[in-house]
C-alpha cells in the first residue's frame, strides 16, 4: 500500500497500481510494438516467443542447447565489455593494482621502494588495521561458506546437482589467484625498467629490449604458465561439465558460486597470513623494545563491540517480523546490545585510533562532514528543481541554462568569485548582508571553529566531533553544492524524460493530484536515477578535491583538509607514494563498504520499469 | 527528431574518427634529422670541437637539441624566446635550445617525477627549487654541475667563478648527496617591503621605515587615516614571511649545522609578537582574495610584503589605478624588511636550473647554454626582461640604464648583498605548510612561545622522518 | 434578477475558482522556487560577468556594478590568451574522446543491463571501485601506462592525442549512467525484437539507444564539459602547445593577468561560453525520453 507498483503480466499487459487506489489496464506497450513495426497484437506475443524458442533450438552446432545459448550470450557480452574494460583496465584497474602494490612499500620518491608489509597502514591507523584485516578475512571466509551452503541447500531442495562444478570452479579460482601472483611478480620487475634505463641512451629500442628481457625472466614465465595452465584446465573442465548437463532438466550452472567461494577463501587466507606475520613482527619488535603490546585485547574488545552492533541490527530487524510481544522483547535486546556494543567501541576505538596519523583522522572527519553536508542537500535541491523544470512552464529553456551555468564555469573563475563572497573582509558581500541584519561579520573561509561550537558560544566546549565542520568547510560545501546542483539536475531531467507520459495521464484520469503523482509515479520510476546519482555523489564527495583545494586557506588551520587533500599532500608534496597509496586504499575500503550497503538498501527500493 | 539526433551522433563519430586518424605532428622527425646531420660529419677541429683532455674529453656538444622545461609565461616567456633565439642562431656549437613552458613549478615537479617513474626522458634542463633537487637526486636524476664548472675547456674561468655571488652558488650544493652541485642560479628574487612614499609623506613621515618600531607606527597611522580596517600593512602569513622577519630581527630558522629547524628563537618570537599586535590594533589586515597589489595601488594598504618579482605588476597596477581615478600616480618604492640588525638581512630566494642526467653530449650542451645565459650581457638582458635579480656581480654594470628607468628595481638591487636563505632541507615543502598553519594559529590568539616550540618540534620530526625514508 | 444573476455568477465562480486559484497558486509557487533557485545559481555568476566588465579600480574596490562596461577587457583577454589555437585543440580532444566514450560505454552498459554472463555483479563492483581512487594517486601509474604504450605503439602517446583522449573513452560514470537507463526499457521490447530476428547489437542500435537518447545526450554533454575543463592531466602529458587544451590557455592567461581580477573573469567567461551556447541550443534533447518523442520520430 502507498507504493506504486507496476506489474507486467505474461500477456504483456501492464497494470499500474498507483497509491493502492486504483488499478488500470494501460496500453502503452502497444506503442512500443508499433514503433518496432512488429505486426503482432500483444496477446500473440507469448505464442510467437515460444516459436522463437523452437527455432533457436533448431539451430545446429555447439550452441544448440540451453547451456549453449547461454554460452553464446556470455561470449557476446564479454565482447561488448571488452573495449571498455580494456581502457578501464589500463586507466582504472591498473592504478588500483598499482596502489595496492605501492601501499606495501616505503620510500621517498621511489616507485619500487623497500617492502614494508602493513607498515604504511599501521602508520595511518595504528593497530586498527590488524582488526580491519582480520575482519575482512573473516568476512571473505564467511562469504565463501555462505555461497557453498546455499548451493548445497538448493541441491537438497530442488534436486539440482552442484557437485560436478566444485572442482572446475575451485581450480579456476586458483588459476585467477595464480594470475594475480604473476601480475605482482611482473609488476616490480617492469617498474624497475626506468631506473635501468637511466644513464644509458634512452631509446625506444633500449626500452623494448629491457621490456622483453623482463618478460622472459624465468620466474615471470613460470608464474605466467602456471597460471595459464591452471586456468585452462579449470575453464576446460567447466566447459566439459557444462556440455554434460542434460538439456531437458531444470539444471543450474554452479560455476560462479564455487568460483567466487574459491576466490574468497584464497583472498581470506592470504589476508590472514599477511596479518599474522605482521602481528608477529609487531610483537617481536615490541619485545625487543621491552614494551608490551595490547594488540590481542584490542582486537578482541573492538571485535566484540562490532559483533554486538551486528547482533543489535539483526535483532532489531527480525523483531519487526515477529508477533508484538516477542518483537518488542527482541527489539529491547537489540537496543541493549546496541548500547553495550557502542559503549565498548567508544571506550576502546579512540585509544587505538589516536595512535594513528592525526592528520588522516582529521581528514576523514572533515570528509564525513563534507559528504553528510553536501550530498542530501545537493540531491534534494536538484530533484526539486528538475521536477519543476520538467513542468510546462514559460522560460523553461532559460531556467535550464541558468541552473547549468555553475557546473560548466571553469573552477578558477568561480573559485575567485567565491573567495570574494566568502571573504573575511567586513565589507565583503556576505558580511555586508550580515551587517544589514545587525550581525557581526564572520571570517568565513578563514574560520577554523566548528559551526555548532560557534552557535553554542564559547562557554560550552563541544569537542572535535560535536562542534561540527568548521565554518570554512561549510563555505566550501556551499560552493560544492552550488557547483554540482546543475550536474544533478541535468541527470534528473534525463531520468524524468524516461518516465512514460501515459502514466501521468492515467494518474490524471484517476484524479491523483500533483503531489500524489510525484510521490507515487515520479519517485518510484525515478528511483534508478536517484540510486545512480546518490551513489555517484557519495563516491564523488568522498574524494572531492579540486574545489576544496582552490578554496582552502591557511587561516582555517587545516579544518578544510579532507582525506583526499591529505592523500594529495602525501603523494605530490612529500612523494611518499607508499603511504599515500595506503591512505587511498583505506579510503577506497570505506567508500566500497558504503557502496555495498547502499546497494543492499537500493536493491529493495530501486524499481526498474 | 530522432533522425536528427542520429545524424548528430553520426557526424560526431565520423569527425572523431577522422581526427583520430590525423597523422601526428611532424615536428619530432625534423628534430631527429637535425640531431643526426652534424653527428655524421663529426669534425675534431674548429670552433666548439671536443676537448682533447680532461674529464669531458671527446664529448661533442655540437648540434645537440636541448629541451628546457621552465615556468615562465606571458611576457616573460615572449622575451625569453627572443634571448633563446639569439642563442640558437649565434652559438658556434650549433646547439638548438627548445624552451617550453610546462605550467608552474609544481607542474614541472610532477612531470619530472612522472618521467622518472616511467623512464620517459625529462627535458635536459629543468627549473625548480632547491628542495626539489634533493627529491630528484633520490633517483639520481640530476647531473653534477661541478664537473662542467671546473672543466678546463668548457668550464668557468677563475674570474667568472668569483663573479657569481658565492651564497647563490652554495644553495645548489647538497651535503646529503656527496656535496654535489645539483642546481645553478640563473636569477634570484627577494622578499621586500613595498611602500607608498606619497602617502607616507602626507601622513608626516619622511620616508620608508627601517626599524620595526617605525614600521608599526607608520602602518598604524595609515590605518587610522583610512579608518575602515584597511590602510596599514597587508599581512603575508606564509613561511617565507616568517623567515624574512626572523632574519630581519637578527635570527635564523635553521640550526647552526644546517641540519634542522629553529622556529622558536627570540627573533621569531619578537616578530610574531609584533605582527600579532599589529593585527589586533588594526594596523595590519588580511587580504585573502588574491594578490595584494591592487589593494596597495588603491591606497588600501600603505605596506605590502612580497617577492621582488612582483615589481612589474605593482608598477602596472599603480599606473592603471591612478589613471582610472584621474590622479597623479603615487610615488612608491621597495625597501628592506624593517630590521633591528645593523645592516638589513634580506630573504633571497629563487629557483635554480638543473641538468638532468642523460647522454654526456646533451648534458654538456645544456651546460653551454647555461654558461651563455648567465654571462653578464645575457643575464642583464634576461633580468631586464623578467625583473629578476642577477646572480653575478658583473651583470650590474650592464644594468645602469634599466635601473634609471626603474628606480624601485634599483632600490632592491642595492639590497642584493645582504642575503639570507630559507632552509634547503628535503622536508622544507612540508615544513612550510606547518609553519604557515602555526603562523595563523598565533595570529588567531594561540600562545606564541608554545606554538613556536611545537612548530620546531613538528618541523624537526618531519625532517627526521623524511631522512629516515631516504636511508 | 440582478440578485439571482449575481448568485448565478457566484455559483459558477465558486465552481471554477478553487481549482483555478489552486492552479494559479501552485504555478506562482513553482515560479517562486525557480526564481529563488535561479537567483542563487546566477548571482555569483552575474557578479563574475559584472567584474569582467569593470576597470581595475572597480574590481579592486568590491563594487557591484561597473560604471561603464569595459568591453575591451574581453578583447584584451582574447588577444593575450591566444585562445584560438587552444580552442581548436580542445574541440579536437573533446570530439575524439566523447565519440569513443559513446561507443564503448553504450556497448558495456548494454551488456550490464541486458545480458547474462558470469561475474556480472563482480565486474560491475570492480567498475565502480575504479571511481573510488583519489585522482592524485592515479596520475603516476597512468603516466607510466601512456608513456609505455607510446613506446610500443606506432603513434606517440605523450604530447599527442592518444594520451589526451583514449583514457577518457570509457568511464565507469558513463557505463553506470547508461546502464541505469537501459534497465528501464521494458523487457517486452527485447522479446519483440527477437521475434523480429534482431540480435543484441541491432536491438541496441535501433531500439535501446534511441529510447535512451536523453541519457546518451547527457553523457555527451558531461564528456564535453569534462574534456573542456580538464587541466591537470593535459599539463602532465603535453609538452608543447600542439595539443594543449583551452584550460591551459586560461591558466597561462590567469598567470599573466596576475591580480587583475577583471581580466581573469573575462578569460573565464570566454572559455565557458562555447559549452553554454552548446547547451542552450541542445537542452531540449536532454529530456527527450521515451515519453515525448522516443517512439514517434
Amino acid at each position: 500500500m502507498g507504493r506504486a507498483s507496476i506489474l507486467v503480466d505474461e500477456s504483456g499487459m501492464v497494470h499500474y497500481n498507483v497509491g493502492g487506489k486504483f488499478c488500470v489496464d494501460a496500453v502503452p506497450l502497444k506503442s512500443w510494438g508499433n514503433s518496432l513495426q512488429v505486426d503482432s497484437t500483444v496477446s500473440q506475443t507469448t505464442a510467437i516467443r515460444s516459436d522463437l524458442r523452437q527455432q533457436i533450438r533448431a539451430t545446429p552446432g555447439w550452441f544448440r542447447s540451453r547451456q549453449g545459448r547461454r554460452l553464446r550470450e556470455m561470449v557476446l557480452a564479454y565482447s561488448f565489455l571488452a573495449p571498455a574494460f580494456a581502457i578501464i583496465g589500463l586507466f582504472g584497474l591498473f592504478p588500483l593494482a598499482f596502489a595496492a602494490y605501492e601501499s606495501t612499500l616505503r620510500g621517498l620518491n621511489k616507485i619500487v621502494g623497500s617492502y614494508d608489509g602493513l607498515g604504511n597502514y599501521v602508520k595511518a591507523v595504528d593497530n586498527f588495521i590488524y582488526i580491519l584485516a582480520f575482519w575482512m578475512a573473516a568476512g571473505l571466509v564467511y562469504y565463501a561458506g555462505a555461497t557453498v551452503t546455499r548451493a548445497l541447500l538448493e541441491r537438497r531442495e530442488e534436486q539440482t546437482n552442484p557437485l560436478p562444478w566444485l572442482l572446475p570452479g575451485a581450480l579456476t579460482a586458483v588459476g585467477v589467484a595464480l594470475f594475480t601472483r604473476f601480475v605482482y611478480i611482473l609488476l616490480p620487475e617492469m617498474l624497475l625498467i626506468p631506473s635501468k634505463l637511466r644513464g644509458q641512451s634512452n631509446t625506444q629500442a633500449a626500452f623494448r629490449g629491457l621490456v622483453m628481457e623482463t618478460w622472459w625472466l624465468p620466474k615471470v614465465q613460470i608464474a605466467l604458465w602456471l597460471a595459464i595452465v591452471v586456468l585452462a584446465v579449470g575453464a576446460g573442465w567447466a566447459l566439459f561439465v557444462n556440455r554434460g548437463v542434460p538439456p531437458d532438466r531444470r539444471e543450474r550452472i554452479y560455476f560462479v558460486p564455487f568460483f567466487s567461494a574459491g576466490i574468497s577463501l584464497i583472498g581470506g587466507a592470504a589476508l590472514t597470513w599477511l596479518t599474522w606475520t605482521e602481528i608477529n613482527g609487531a610483537y617481536a619488535e615490541a619485545l625487543e623494545q621491552g614494551e608490551g603490546l595490547a594488540l590481542w585485547s584490542q582486537i578482541v574488545t573492538i571485535s566484540a563491540g562490532f559483533l554486538l552492533l551486528l547482533l543489535a541490527w539483526r535483532l532489531w530487524n527480525s523483531g519487526g517480523d515477529r508477533p508484538t510481544n516477542t518483537g518488542i522483547a527482541m527489539r529491547l535486546f537489540g537496543a541493549v546490545a546496541l548500547m553495550a556494543g557502542g559503549w565498548v567501541l567508544i571506550g576502546e576505538l579512540p585509544r587505538v585510533i589516536s595512535a594513528g596519523d592525526e592528520d588522516w583522522w582529521n581528514g576523514l572527519m572533515a570528509t564525513v562532514f563534507y559528504v553528510l553536508g553536501t550530498v542530501p542537500i545537493q540531491l534534494g535541491l536538484a530533484l526539486i528543481l528538475a521536477a519543476l523544470l520538467f513542468q510546462k512552464i514559460r522560460g523553461q529553456t532559460f531556467f535550464r541554462v541558468l541552473y547549468f551555468l555553475p557546473y560548466v564555469a571553469p573552477f578558477v573563475g568561480t573559485a575567485a568569485v567565491f573567495r570574494i563572497i566568502f571573504s573575511n573582509r567586513p565589507t565583503a558581500p556576505l558580511n555586508s548582508m550580515l551587517d544589514l541584519f545587525g550581525s557581526e561579520p564572520l571570517l568565513w573561509l578563514s574560520e577554523p571553529a566548528g559551526i555548532f561550537q560557534m552557535m553554542a558560544g564559547s562557554k560550552l566546549d563541544l569537542g572535535p566531533i560535536l562542534s561540527g565542520p568548521s565554518l570554512a568547510l561549510v563555505a566550501i560545501m556551499i560552493y560544492g553544492i552550488w557547483t554540482y546542483v546543475g550536474f544533478d539536475t541535468v541527470i534528473f531531467l534525463a531520468g524524468l524524460g524516461a518516465i512514460p507520459n501515459e502514466l501521468y495521464e492515467v494518474a490524471d484520469i484517476d484524479g491523483a493530484g500533483g503531489w500524489a503523482q510525484f510521490r507515487h509515479v515520479t519517485l518510484p520510476l525515478l528511483s534508478p536515477t536517484i540510486y545512480f546519482l546518490s551513489l555517484y555523489a557519495v563516491i564523488g564527495t568522498f574524494k572531492a578535491f579540486n574545489h576544496i583545494f582552490v578554496l582552502r586557506q591557511a587561516a582555517a588551520l587545516g579544518t578544510t583538509d579532507t582525506a583526499s587533500i591529505v592523500i594529495f599532500q602525501a603523494f605530490k608534496r612529500d612523494t611518499r607514494y607508499g603511504y599515500a597509496s595506503a591512505l587511498a586504499i583505506l579510503l577506497l575500503i570505506i567508500i566500497l563498504a558504503i557502496t555495498l550497503i547502499n546497494n543492499r538498501i537500493a536493491s529493495r527500493r530501486v524499481f526498474y520499469g | 527528431m530522432n533522425r536528427n539526433r542520429f545524424w548528430m551522433l553520426a557526424v560526431l563519430l565520423v569527425a572523431s574518427l577522422v581526427l583520430a586518424a590525423c597523422p601526428a605532428p611532424a615536428a619530432p622527425a625534423a628534430e631527429m634529422e637535425a640531431d643526426e646531420a652534424p653527428a655524421a660529419e663529426a669534425m675534431d677541429a674548429g670552433p666548439c670541437a671536443p676537448a682533447t683532455d680532461g674529464p669531458l674529453a671527446g664529448i661533442d656538444p655540437r648540434g645537440q637539441t636541448i629541451v628546457w622545461w621552465h615556468q615562465h609565461r606571458g611576457s616573460r616567456e615572449e622575451k625569453l624566446a627572443v634571448i633563446v633565439e639569439d642563442f640558437n642562431s649565434n652559438n658556434e656549437c650549433g646547439i638548438v635550445l627548445d624552451a617550453q613552458n610546462q605550467g608552474g613549478y609544481n607542474d614541472i615537479r610532477d612531470k619530472v617525477n612522472a618521467s622518472t617513474a616511467s623512464g620517459e626522458q625529462p627535458a635536459s634542463l629543468i627549473v625548480g627549487y632547491q628542495n626539489d633537487q634533493a627529491f630528484y637526486q633520490l633517483n639520481e636524476v640530476l647531473a653534477d654541475f661541478d664537473k662542467f664548472i671546473d672543466d678546463p675547456t668548457w668550464g668557468l674561468s677563475a674570474e667568472a667563478k668569483a663573479d657569481y655571488f658565492a651564497s647563490f652558488m652554495e644553495q645548489g650544493v647538497h651535503p646529503v648527496f656527496d656535496s654535489q652541485r645539483l642546481g645553478f642560479p640563473p636569477n634570484r628574487s627577494m622578499e621586500v617591503l613595498y611602500y607608498n612614499q606619497t602617502w607616507l609623506e602626507e601622513l608626516g613621515f619622511s620616508g620608508p621605515p627601517s626599524t620595526p618600531e617605525e614600521f608599526e607606527e607608520m602602518a598604524c597611522a595609515a590605518a587610522d587615516a583610512n579608518g575602515d580596517g584597511t590602510g596599514g600593512y597587508i599581512l603575508r602569513d606564509d613561511a617565507s614571511a616568517m623567515a624574512s622577519w626572523t632574519f630581519a630581527l637578527g635570527g635564523d630558522v635553521l640550526n647552526d649545522d644546517n641540519t634542522g629547524y629553529v622556529y622558536n628563537g627570540q627573533a621569531t618570537i619578537d616578530a610574531m609578537t609584533m605582527l600579532k599586535r599589529m593585527l589586533d590594533n588594526g594596523c595590519a589586515y588580511f587580504f585573502t582574495e588574491g594578490y595584494p597589489n591592487p589593494e596597495f595601488a588603491a591606497r588600501r594598504a600603505a605596506f605590502t610584503q612580497g617577492s621582488s618579482s612582483g615589481l612589474p605588476f605593482y608598477a602596472n597596477d599603480m599606473a592603471t589605478i591612478a589613471e582610472e581615478q584621474g590622479r597623479d600616480m603615487d610615488v612608491w618604492g621597495v625597501t628592506a624588511i624593517p630590521h633591528t640588525t645593523a645592516d638589513p638581512v634580506q630573504n633571497i630566494y629563487g629557483a635554480d636550473v638543473m641538468i638532468t642526467a642523460g647522454p654526456p653530449e646533451q648534458e654538456l650542451a645544456a651546460w653551454l647554454f647555461i654558461k651563455w645565459f648567465t654571462s653578464p650581457e645575457n643575464q642583464a638582458q634576461w633580468v631586464e626582461a623578467s625583473n629578476y635579480f642577477p646572480t653575478r656581480a658583473g651583470t650590474e654594470a650592464h644594468l645602469s640604464g634599466y635601473v634609471e628607468e626603474n628606480p624601485q628595481y634599483g632600490e632592491a638591487l642595492a639590497l642584493l648583498g645582504f642575503g639570507a636563505y630559507e632552509p634547503q632541507l628535503i622536508s622544507y615543502q612540508a615544513v612550510r605548510d606547518a609553519a604557515q598553519t602555526a603562523f595563523n594559529e598565533i595570529l588567531q590568539g594561540a600562545d606564541i612561545q608554545a606554538t613556536l616550540d611545537a612548530l620546531t618540534e613538528t618541523a624537526n620530526d618531519l625532517q627526521e622522518e623524511l631522512m629516515g625514508e631516504v636511508q | 434578477m440582478a440578485n439571482s444573476a449575481l448568485a448565478g455568477q457566484g455559483g459558477t465562480m465558486q465552481e471554477t475558482h478553487p481549482a483555478a486559484r489552486r492552479a494559479a497558486l501552485s504555478r506562482a509557487a513553482i515560479y517562486l522556487v525557480l526564481i529563488v533557485g535561479a537567483a542563487a545559481a546566477i548571482v555569483p555568476f552575474l557578479y563574475t560577468v559584472s567584474v569582467s566588465l569593470m576597470n581595475l579600480t572597480e574590481a579592486t574596490g568590491g563594487r557591484a556594478l561597473p560604471a561603464t562596461p569595459q568591453w575591451t577587457n574581453y578583447v584584451e583577454a582574447w588577444r593575450d590568451a591566444q585562445f584560438s589555437q587552444y580552442f581548436m585543440n580542445s574541440v579536437k580532444i573533446t570530439l575524439i574522446s566523447v565519440g569513443g566514450a559513446l561507443v564503448f560505454c553504450a556497448l558495456a552498459a548494454y551488456a550490464f543491463a541486458q545480458m547474462e554472463f558470469p561475474g556480472k555483479s563482480f565486474l560491475f563492483t570492480l567498475l565502480l571501485s575504479t571511481l573510488m581512487l583519489p585522482e592524485a594517486i592515479t596520475w603516476v601509474p597512468n603516466f607510466i601506462t601512456v608513456s609505455w604504450l607510446g613506446r610500443i605503439s606506432p603513434v606517440p602517446w605523450i604530447n599527442n592525442w592518444p594520451a589526451l583522449t583514449i583514457p577518457f573513452m570509457a568511464s565507469a560514470f558513463g557505463i553506470f549512467l547508461l546502464r541505469q537507463f537501459f534497465l528501464q526499457i521494458p523487457q517486452e521490447l527485447w522479446d519483440s525484437a527477437q521475434i523480429d530476428g534482431s540480435g543484441h547489437l541491432r536491438y541496441l542500435i535501433t531500439v535501446v539507444l534511441p529510447l535512451s537518447s536523453a541519457a546518451v545526450m547527457t553523457l555527451v554533454l558531461f564528456g564535453f564539459v569534462g574534456a573542456w575543463n580538464a587541466l591537470a592531466w593535459p599539463i602532465l602529458v603535453t609538452t608543447t602547445a600542439d595539443w594543449r587544451p583551452i584550460s591551459y590557455g586560461l591558466l597561462v592567461f590567469l598567470d599573466e593577468a596576475g591580480a587583475l581580477l577583471h581580466l581573469q573573469m573575462a578569460g573565464a567567461i570566454i572559455t565557458m561560453l562555447p559549452i553554454v551556447v552548446l547547451y542552450f541550443f541542445t537542452q531540449r534533447h536532454f529530456i527527450d525520453g521515451i515519453a515525448t518523442t522516443g517512439l514517434k520520430g
